[in-house]
């Protein structure tokens, strides 16, 4: 075999899958802004408003209203993993190493984000709002908190509720 | 011969860089076309109805700064538009038109402007402003939505039945 | 000359003159201010003639292409172009087009353009509406040729259907103002709903005892929903529900329209958008007592 030439072929093979690749994660990753730290910061930022008003109308007594905001969540969690590319860590992010240590941990925690709001959003659906107070009361631990504890430096000062 | 030798070498490098971008964005090769994107997107586009709906009630309300987040959704989802229509995905189930493949500039571009609009909307309820959010309102079903539904989608043959409630989402 | 010579000399010049005299004050009749927003709002009504409009192109200028069992015809341009257009017409001339599908030279209209429909429309409604076609921009595009493929198809076959099976709108005395009888002329005559939303028998006419219940087959290919009362198969949004949607494409569920239908809600100078809320729920309100016609449209 003729190692010059395997190289060769070799080379053009991974610029052609790696040219490729990079086309498809570039229409998955980015939300138009092409930094992930950005983007990443803007969901989970839509994520906590959303969750912010299921616990308000939980309050309100209007609990079976919940099924669109929990319906975002979970489409929201389909995409986390995507905007932690390897080497996104900035003095922005508020990123652990340890997503990239433990990333089938990360990516099982994302996952069972979108199950839990899957869950939530399903309750509402079916108008039992029993159960959607019963998840509610527990959801920012078991859905978030999984995450957040071994994954995200906390912040050091409470910010007001994210409006959107 | 020689090509064979290229040629083993091309398969052995693109499977070797394919490896190593699958693990360092650390998501499979299969997510990037999702399996099922006809599905993916139809429920991508009921979250829209729904936001869009919870929106109007909202406004209807009262409650302006409450529809910023609804708004905010819209911005966020628009981006994943384009990712939902890979090439050859029209089947049966689809109600997408061929026109998004022989237009994609112009899909892509009424994907944005969606995103676009809906900034608008969100923006105009973080101010609080009642009068400049029902002006975008007032719009945005057929600035945002109309105009790419227009020359994009086949229109649904019945009107939707009984009249869906924000929450009418289908379970997975 | 004697006074008999004097007052015939005056007689002939009165008669003589009579025909600038009144044309002069037909000339003086230009349309008021209101009347051309009168015939905005019923150019609106119809949707904003968009038949005779291509998408993002002039509008009014025709060149839309409608295909049938009859072959292919073209829209017309209706702008006042003195060439290509409608400018060099009189008012009657429009107006018998509109109403009665015949153009000046004799020609009659292929019932794409829905006369026997339009023909519902008061006399005053269509009358400001020709003054205000007369307004919009004119556009030098002559029309395309129709091709007809049935045999004595103008001649024998058109006529024959038109008396035999096209069900016609008569025109009120004068246009209800409010309440369902408003909403029904604005449904049956000046929306001309029926157009796309009757199912058509054999023939191709719309099967008027199924007024409103749906095309499977619709123009362009749609399939157009039934929107009759009926609990299973056809509208069962509310009066405000539906005069929401006309005025800005909104559905109950947060779709919006789009296709044709998103295109007559638009419209092109004016759409059902313009409509006031109080018709908008009129035709609300009359759609909510026409005969429920059980047909499901789609899957």
């Amino acid at each position: 075999m003729n190692l010059e030439r395997v190289r060769a072929g070799a080379l053009l093979g991974s610029l052609v899958a790696l040219a490729v690749v990079g086309c498809a994660i570039g229409t998955t990753t980015t939300m138009g802004s092409g930094d992930p730290v950005a983007d990443r910061q803007r969901l989970m930022k839509n994520v906590g408003a959303n969750w912010a008003e299921i616990q308000s109308k939980v309050k309100a007594g209007n609990a079976e209203a919940v099924a669109v905001n929990a319906e975002v969540l979970s489409l929201h969690a389909q995409r986390i993993t995507s905007y932690f590319p390897e080497g996104s860590l900035s003095d922005k992010s508020k990123a652990k190493p340890d997503i990239w240590q433990k990333w089938p941990e990360f990516k099982a925690a994302a996952k069972n984000l979108e199950n839990r709001a899957g869950t939530l959003r399903d309750q509402a659906i079916a108008k039992d709002a029993a159960a959607v107070t019963t998840t509610v009361a527990t959801f920012g631990r078991d859905a978030c908190g999984t995450c957040h504890t071994p994954f995200r430096v906390p912040p050091p000062q409470q910010p007001a509720a994210p409006r959107s | 011969m020689k090509i064979r030798h290229v040629k083993t070498g091309i398969v052995l490098g693109s499977l070797i860089a394919l490896a190593l971008a699958s693990s360092a964005t650390g998501q499979s090769m299969t997510k990037l076309w999702t399996s099922d994107a006809v599905a993916d997107r139809q429920r991508l586009m009921k979250l829209n109805g729904a936001s869009w709906a919870d929106a109007q009630a909202k406004l209807k309300a009262g409650s302006i700064e409450a529809i910023a987040v609804n708004a905010e959704t819209l911005a966020l989802t628009s981006t994943q538009i384009p990712a939902l229509f890979p090439e050859g995905s029209l089947t049966d189930k689809s109600k997408a038109k061929p026109e998004i493949w022989q237009k994609w500039a112009e899909f892509e571009a009424a994907a944005k402007n969606m995103g676009v609009q809906a900034e608008k909307l969100r923006d105009a309820a973080r101010s609080k402003d009642q009068a400049a959010t029902e002006a975008v309102a007032k719009e945005f079903g057929r600035q945002a939505c109309g105009t790419c539904h227009q020359p994009f989608r086949v229109p649904p043959p019945q009107p939707q039945q009984p009249p869906a409630p924000p929450q009418q989402l289908q379970p997975r | 000359m004697g006074l008999g010579s004097q007052a015939r000399c005056l007689v002939l010049a009165l008669l003589l003159l009579s025909p600038a005299l009144l044309s002069e004050s037909a000339a003086a009749q230009a349309p008021s201010a209101a009347e051309l927003a009168r015939g905005k709002y019923m150019f609106g009504a119809t949707g904003g003639c968009g038949c005779h409009t291509v998408p993002k192109q002039p509008v009014n200028a025709g060149g839309r292409k409608y295909d049938g069992p009859f072959g292919t015809v073209y829209a017309s341009n209706i702008t006042p172009d003195r060439e290509t257009g409608i400018g060099g017409w009189t008012d009657e001339q429009i107006i018998t087009a509109i109403r009665l599908g015949r153009r000046p030279n004799g020609e009659r209209l292929i019932p794409v353009h829905p006369y026997t429909v339009f023909n519902g429309m008061a006399a005053d409604d269509v009358k400001a509406l020709v003054a205000f076609l007369r307004t919009v921009p004119a556009v030098k595009r002559a029309n395309q040729p129709k091709k007809i493929t049935v045999p004595m198809f103008e001649s024998v076959v058109l006529p024959a259907w038109l008396s035999a099976f096209a069900p016609r709108e008569t025109p009120p005395a004068a246009a209800p103002t409010s309440g369902v009888a408003r909403g029904e002329y604005l449904v049956r005559a000046v929306g001309h709903c029926g157009e796309c939303h009757t199912p058509r028998t054999m023939t191709m006419a719309t099967d008027n005892s199924r007024f409103l219940g749906g095309n499977p087959k619709g123009p362009e290919d749609s399939e157009v929903p039934n929107i009759t009362p009926d609990k299973a198969t056809g509208l069962t949004w509310s009066e405000e529900e539906i005069a929401d949607y006309l005025g800005t494409g909104n559905k109950p569920d947060g779709d919006v329209a789009g296709g044709l239908m998103g295109e007559v809600i638009e419209g092109t100078l004016a759409g059902f958008k313009d409509m006031t809320k109080a018709d908008r729920l009129a035709i609300a309100q009359y759609l909510k007592t026409i005969p429920a016609v059980k047909n499901k449209i789609g899957q």
